[in-house]
């Protein structure tokens, strides 16, 4: 198992999601993915997406306005 | 992946307005309290565009936003929210484990608030015009904005028939979807007949919904025959769905006791059957859903959960007395005979210096009474090593001198 950071930090939507879906693709099986965020859209849409693959997902809050997206590729 | 152990006095399954309100009382409480939500804070009342009947809100609010104060407030009080998904739980213990992907959670007590969803027809388009777009669960919530209108009600049971005799008040006309023969509903009888004598109230037997339409807002239902698969289609403002709740007990089966429409079973303190573990809001079986009582039910779970978890720091502390000598004297304040009695027991008690007194007034909460499993009150509990030796429920000075302090 490995552990991939993404900063998508000061970004708009959709370009966290699509970040995010690209960035997966390069994931292994057990692998798992964090992805730093700023922008509330972000907080429902990556998530969202993350679920429909059936992935497991946990958002961290990391401050006002500032959040963790952890994403395990479980299959 | 290694799971990461953490503790905490308290963890909410679920943040709608029940778990959020629980997290309230339990943070304020000076409780290590988490709550896990696993997708969008604020739950099902997130949905609604608009609130109108939560009090303290006279121009109303958008469920989100109100959601987002409740939320605000609980972390204010030092909530530590987790947004993920609840894997599996074990409650049965005396330590209660909460499992997510990457946690293991261990704690003293749980409140359960994982609410429910409303069971949909599974119709075409229907994803489309959920909630504020014409579909809606709610007649008591959106009663007011069909208001000479045409609705339209799916269901027969009692529940849709009673909320389509409160839409009488406000709309024009009320449509009543049944999929049963001409004359037989799922409601009861009284319900039936009112329904029947409404003159606003229209009936299509042997119906199914097979789909939505409309521009932006719900314009038509097209309903099916059961029979003859003729459809009709049909104009309306909005249509309301009484098909049935569906609770979020999936994880809680065989652990917490359910109805058999699985919704959890909870006393008046919002205990279930299992000790130390509370439930509020949608998932327990109640007369009324709303955010407001939401609300209640998420505070007395949120009181009893601290008092459940004060009673077991007395119970190990006091009650237990380090596995030395230990007397207990349950008694029902509001008996002027069993208060008397303290006397009685105190003067037995100092005679006895090596044995802790302890006179616990079981009138408040039998939580420490329940603890010993003595249902007799008032009783005479004398314990050592941990364990009953003696209980007592005729207590006069001569019954307690023959208590054998071994």
């Amino acid at each position: 198992m490995q552990e991939y950071e993404l900063d998508c930090m000061g970004e708009a939507c959709p370009v966290p999601l699509i970040k995010t879906q690209k960035k997966m693709e390069e994931l292994a099986v057990g692998d798992v993915l964090v992805v730093h965020i700023d922008h509330s859209c972000a907080v429902k849409n990556v998530p969202e997406w993350a679920r429909t693959q059936g992935y497991n997902v946990e958002i961290e809050d990391v401050d006002d306005g500032e959040w963790d997206i952890v994403i395990e590729k479980n299959k | 992946m290694e799971k990461k152990i953490e503790h905490f006095d308290v963890i909410i399954i679920g943040g709608g307005a029940a778990g959020l309100t629980a997290g309230i009382y339990c943070g304020r409480a000076r409780l290590k309290t988490l709550l896990i939500e696993k997708s969008l804070m604020g739950g099902l009342a997130t949905y609604t565009s608009e609130i109108e009947n939560y009090p303290g809100f006279p121009e109303g609010s958008s469920g989100t936003e109100l959601m987002e104060l409740f939320h605000k407030q609980a972390k204010k009080f030092g909530v530590t929210f987790k947004g993920t998904a609840v894997q599996s739980v074990d409650l049965t213990g005396e330590e209660k484990i909460v499992e997510t992907f990457r946690n293991r959670y261990i704690a003293k007590a749980v409140i359960i608030t994982t609410g429910g969803k409303p069971r949909l027809t599974g119709a075409l388009n229907e994803d489309i015009f959920l909630y504020d777009k014409g579909i809606s669960f709610c007649a008591t919530c959106d009663a007011a904005a069909n208001t000479d209108k045409t609705v339209m009600v799916v269901g027969s049971g009692d529940s849709a028939i009673e909320e389509g005799i409160f839409l009488t008040k406000f709309a024009k006309k009320v449509i009543i979807s049944v999929m049963h023969d001409e004359g037989i509903m799922d409601c009861n009888e009284i319900a039936k007949a009112q329904a029947m004598a409404n003159p606003k109230m229209e009936f299509i037997w042997n119906s199914t919904v097979h789909s939505y339409e409309g521009a932006d807002h719900l314009e038509r239902v097209i309903l099916k025959n059961t029979k003859t698969q003729e459809l009709q289609s049909i104009n309306i403002d909005s249509c309301f769905l009484f098909i049935g709740y569906l609770p979020n007990t999936e994880l809680f089966q065989n652990q917490v006791a359910l109805t058999s429409r699985s919704n959890i079973i909870v006393n008046e303190r919002m205990e279930t059957n299992l000790p130390g573990v509370f439930a509020a809001g949608d998932v327990c079986e109640k007369f009324l859903k709303q955010v407001a009582t939401a609300v209640g039910d998420g505070a007395i779970a949120g009181y009893a959960c601290e008092k459940y978890l004060a009673e077991g720091e007395i119970f190990e502390q006091q009650i237990l007395n380090e596995g030395k000598k230990s007397l207990v004297y349950l008694y029902n304040g509001s008996d002027a005979v069993a208060r008397e009695k303290i006397t009685l027991v105190e003067d037995f008690g100092a005679k006895h210096p090596d044995m802790r007194v302890t006179c616990v007034d079981i009138y408040k909460s039998d939580g420490l009474a329940r603890r010993l499993a003595v249902k007799d009150i008032p009783s005479v509990v004398y314990l050592n090593n941990s364990e009953i030796k003696t209980v007592l429920s005729d207590i006069s000075a001569n019954t307690l001198s023959t208590i054998s302090l071994s």
